[in-house]
């Protein structure tokens, strides 16, 4: 049995299963959202399947330990998705969640976000860090981010990226979390949310309205929370999380009163939840799935044009681009900023999950294809003329978003025409770096340039 | 520093056909096929016809010809790239204009398309034999200027050459219509025995002709009196 794609078996644990027993488990946990939590249409086709965008991302996100930031007018299910995935994904009662999550609004504090000194030991002259429950719960929710301030965003910035919370001299570190933060449109009580903090979403994506006839329905269930709620087992997780022990072994109280609820769950509603053995092994499962060529090549040409500038040598957010520059029909010359190496990851880890997600044996291009537009969207910053020039287009998706997967449609059109000759550059790439003495392949894109430059042979 | 091509290391560019890369694939097969045709023939017949064209080593190897080309499907356009390769390829071991032209008569004869039209002006060989029993029919306009035995036999059908033709032009004709815009040599109409030959230019002589008519520049010259005797070619 070929558990993960670099053929470690797990045999030996308690919960090795065959392919496709997880995906099976989390598919039910997906109908069961679905069906009676999260209402809304579904907007994505993947390999004949359709499912809701917001609904798919939450779950990969809770599942794969990503960061996601969710969009939308007020009121369309921003944060009850994400509550509820959170719920099911890691068996916590979403009155648990709800008392962990922050809340975004100016005069929010260091104190309540991470941490407070314990103020009876502190009198003792003793320092002591109480916990916030957002920094020690793995389903961490920011309402509303952008009404934080600039100033106090970056309070939050390491956690958000490493899972470490610092406070006074003491630390601990999350080893197993996913972080969902909402964000309004922009209106007066608003800020914008700083280039570090939006770099280190993985993915964004819109939580939309689900039209009339859905809506409707919605409204009859006003207390469908109620299906995740479990008071004792509420009091139990914040009696774990209020006491004073070391952090690594509160967590394995925490997972036993988890597991209660999962029991609790699955002989209230039949849905067989996840423990968090089975969470570890799925994500060693998805970070196993190897890439095919045409998805690595495909991701790298896309790397490419939103890195390369040939005038500067790489994009800068400082430099313009040169007008009548030969790449002007590039994305190099309608962006402004560089793409980060945050986002070669969150294509990664979003397209692995989503092709275990689908039980294929491989990441192809299907799945990059899909989530690209999604790592991109909030992470471009397009030049106003390219902005001035498509604002006007008809589109389903908020602008950033439609941009981004205009974009990658236009970059998938190119490498149709031109992926075999990429592939081949990038295998003589190879061959060069091994010693062969071989010209290498020259092309009209980017990324010829770029594999150019890895083998110090840029044309001057 | 790991090699960041290493994920390529076994790529091998499979070159996706485009059309134009089928059209060229089947030509080139078609072209195989019909050299392998004509190398047939040429190992059976060559002894018999290199010497001498004599009408009954013609009929066989024409019967030859048609054996070897059965089955084979092929357009007039691979009939003229036959030609080409006869002029100018080395895969051929030796050209021989009269087989050739038996050969490339059994292609025309049995192309599929009712008109064949070959564009051989640039061809450096005259070759002989061109229009052998071209049956009712069948329109085979020639390019160019041919070799000896130009229309020789034809059956009913129209051959046109838009050049000149050399000696025994329209020998042993039946019926059907032999038209040579330029200029033809001796022997014209060699035991013709019907159809009739046009000539745009000059006729150098005639043969022994049986039946049929003859123009030369619009001007029938047989059968009447003229400049020509029968027998004076």
């Amino acid at each position: 049995m070929k558990v993960n794609g670099k053929g470690e078996s797990n045999k030996g644990t308690s919960v090795s299963q065959g392919d496709g027993f997880y995906q099976k488990r989390v598919k039910e946990i997906y109908r069961f959202l679905e069906e009676n939590l999260y209402f809304n249409r579904p907007d994505m086709e993947i390999k004949g399947e359709r499912f809701n965008t917001s609904l798919l991302f939450g779950l990969l996100t809770a599942l794969g330990r990503g960061k996601e930031l969710i969009i939308g007018e007020p009121g369309v299910g921003k944060t009850t998705s994400a509550e509820f995935i959170g719920s099911l994904v890691y068996q916590i009662p979403v009155g648990v969640i709800w008392s962990s999550e922050v809340s975004g609004h100016p005069e929010q504090t260091e104190e309540k976000i991470i941490g407070r000194p314990d103020l009876g030991k502190l009198n003792k002259g003793i320092e002591e860090v109480v916990w916030s429950h957002f920094s020690q719960i793995p389903v961490k929710i920011v309402d509303e981010i952008n009404r934080l301030p600039e100033t106090k965003q970056s309070m939050i910035l390491d956690g958000v990226d490493r899972g470490n919370w610092e406070y006074l001299n003491e630390m601990i570190i999350n080893e197993e979390y996913c972080l969902f933060a909402t964000a309004n449109y922009q209106d007066q009580g608003t800020n914008t949310i700083i280039p570090p903090m939006i770099d280190r979403f993985d993915i964004l994506v819109e939580s939309r309205h689900p039209g009339p006839n859905v809506s409707y329905l919605v409204a009859e269930c006003w207390d469908k929370e109620n299906i995740l709620r479990h008071p004792e087992l509420e009091r139990d997780f914040e009696e774990v999380l209020n006491r004073k022990i070391p952090y690594h072994t509160k967590l394995s109280e925490v997972e036993a009163v988890s597991n209660r609820f999962g029991e609790f769950l699955e002989s209230r509603v039949g849905l067989k939840l996840l423990s968090q053995e089975e969470r570890r092994l799925i994500l060693s499962q998805v970070r196993g799935l190897d890439f095919s060529t045409d998805a690595s090549a495909f991701t790298r040409m896309t790397l490419a044009e939103l890195s390369f500038c040939y005038y500067h040598g790489q994009k800068r957010s400082v430099e313009n681009c040169v007008e009548g520059c030969h790449y002007s029909g590039y994305f190099c010359h309608e962006i402004k900023n560089c793409a980060s190496n945050r986002l070669p990851m969150s294509i990664r880890s979003y397209s692995q999950i989503l092709a275990w997600f689908l039980e294929d044996r491989e990441v192809g291009i299907e799945h990059v294809k899909v989530v690209i537009p999604y790592t991109l969207a909030h992470r471009i910053r397009w030049r106003d003329e390219y902005l001035a020039r498509m604002e006007k287009s008809r589109r389903n998706d908020p602008f950033m978003l439609f941009l981004a997967k205009g974009a990658v449609k236009e970059m998938l059109r190119r490498y149709d025409e031109q992926g075999d000759r990429i592939k081949e550059a990038l295998g003589v790439g190879f061959r060069i770096l091994n010693g062969e003495e071989l010209e290498p392949i020259e092309g009209d894109h980017p990324v010829y340039l770029e594999i150019m430059k890895d083998l110090s042979m840029e044309p001057s | 520093m790991r090699n960041p091509f290493e994920e390529f290391k076994d790529f091998e560019r499979r070159r996706r056909d485009i059309p134009l890369d089928q059209i060229v694939k089947s030509k080139n097969v078609t072209m195989a096929r019909i050299m392998e045709g004509y190398e047939k023939l040429l190992e059976e017949e060559v002894k018999e016809l290199v010497w001498l064209v004599q009408y009954n080593t013609v009929i066989k190897a024409y019967a030859n010809a048609e054996k070897s080309i059965k089955g084979l499907e092929f357009k007039p356009e691979d009939i003229e790239d036959f030609c080409y390769e006869l002029d100018s390829s080395d895969r051929i071991p030796y050209m021989i204009t009269g087989p050739a032209g038996i050969y490339i008569a059994a292609l025309c004869n049995h192309c599929e398309e009712d008109e064949v039209v070959l564009k051989l002006e640039d061809i450096k060989t005259q070759i002989n034999l061109l229009g052998y029993r071209l049956p009712a029919g069948k329109r085979l306009l020639i390019e160019g200027n041919v070799g000896d035995f130009a229309g020789i036999g034809v059956e009913g059908g129209e051959l046109i050459i838009e050049g000149s033709a050399k000696n025994y032009a329209g020998a042993g004709m039946r019926s059907g219509k032999l038209v040579i815009t330029k200029n033809v040599g001796h022997h014209t109409g060699e035991w013709m025995m019907g159809g009739e030959i046009r000539v745009g230019g000059r006729i150098r002589g005639l043969g022994n002709i049986m039946d049929g008519k003859i123009y030369e520049r619009e001007q029938l010259i047989y059968p009447k009196d003229g400049r020509y005797s029968p027998r004076n070619g």
